[in-house]
């Protein structure tokens, strides 16, 4: 069940706001349950060599396609602008969609994205036109290039990929929805909890994308639950406007009429 | 025959095109995969005519898990 309207991405319109991955659950049989429960209409995968042996990927995918979701291939595991922008042509050939979702990596021990090769190859590639969904890190200015090169989306961590820390500087966030108004920008890597995805989603991101908060939880169907649940209510929240800080205390219960009260 | 490295594995093959290649190989020409020589895409319609020369480096990739 989905409580805020839909919207659009890379010229989709979607009602739910979940993107998720589809690694490390326990069976095939638990993330079709987890997908089902997340409500989620988009599915990442990756690309891997392939041993004739293994009978082509014929397996995996026909059970990823019978779950019936729009499907955002990665580059996960790319070093450079050149093995992104193969990847992405060999993607969109075998899963017959233009959407990338592009990774450069420029740290092996964070993931930390190469910020570099991730322009360059999203430029070539939008020139290409391919809808690319660009997973970022946090700087204002690599994703205000981003979407000037006309990615369909802004991806920043929230941390490094799988730690699951959540926000490690929500300000800088929050700064990049201010500075991009205009952008689809969705919270990619590091969100461990459903309270972090409500927490971006209440600064106002476009979405999330989730992996290993749902796959590696004690019962990742009902974690995907917990997070559908949780998104729509960050989402709810942002629409509906909170409330601004204040320093201090202020009774909520009115003061005029407080008994036992007399004039000292 | 030439020297090729599929997939990482150094190989002889006489194999002249990569559709050849593939069959020998062992691989289904329908199966969902794709492929890249050189780091550089080849698409499917190319199989049956892209040449392959002595120490390509051909990439056979598949759908598998991911984040």
């Amino acid at each position: 069940m989905h409580t805020t309207p839909s919207w659009t991405l890379a010229g989709a319109t979607l009602h739910s706001r979940l993107l998720l991955g589809t690694a490390h659950y326990p069976s095939p049989q638990v993330l079709a349950d987890a997908v089902q429960a997340s409500g989620t209409q988009v599915l990442t995968v990756g690309l891997r060599r392939l041993q004739p042996e293994h009978g082509g990927g014929n397996a995996f995918w026909q059970r990823v396609k019978a779950l019936g979701c729009r499907v955002l291939p990665n580059t996960a595991g790319c070093h450079g602008a050149q093995e992104a922008i193969t990847l992405a042509q060999m993607a969109r050939e075998l899963f017959d969609t233009p959407w990338i979702k592009l990774e450069v990596i420029g740290d092996d021990y964070t993931l930390q994205p190469d910020p570099f090769g991730t322009l360059e190859a999203a430029r070539v590639l939008v020139r290409d036109g391919f809808q690319v969904l660009a997973y970022t890190t946090d700087d204002l200015v690599l994703a205000q290039r981003l979407h000037e090169a006309g990615c369909a989306a802004v991806m920043p961590w929230a941390a490094p990929i799988g730690t699951g820390r959540g926000p490690q500087n929500p300000y800088a966030l929050q700064t990049l929805r201010a500075r991009l108004p205009d952008a689809v920008l969705i919270v990619d890597a590091g969100l461990g909890k459903p309270s972090h995805a409500a927490q971006v989603m209440e600064l106002g991101f476009d979405g999330v994308l989730l992996n290993t908060a749902v796959a590696q939880a004690g019962d990742p169907v009902r974690m995907a639950r917990a997070f559908a649940q949780a998104v729509d209510a960050g989402r709810l929240a942002f629409e509906a406007t909170p409330m601004g800080e204040r320093q201090t205390a202020q009774a909520s219960t009115p003061t005029l009429g407080m008994p036992f009260w007399h004039q000292p | 025959m030439i020297s090729v490295s599929m997939n990482g594995q150094d190989l002889q093959t006489p194999a002249a095109t990569l559709a050849e290649l593939l069959q020998r190989q062992g691989y289904a020409l329908d199966a969902a995969m794709a492929c890249a020589i050189n780091r550089q895409f080849v698409p499917r319609a190319q199989w049956p005519s892209q040449a392959l020369a002595g120490g390509d480096r051909i990439d056979v990739i598949a759908p598998v898990t991911g984040g």
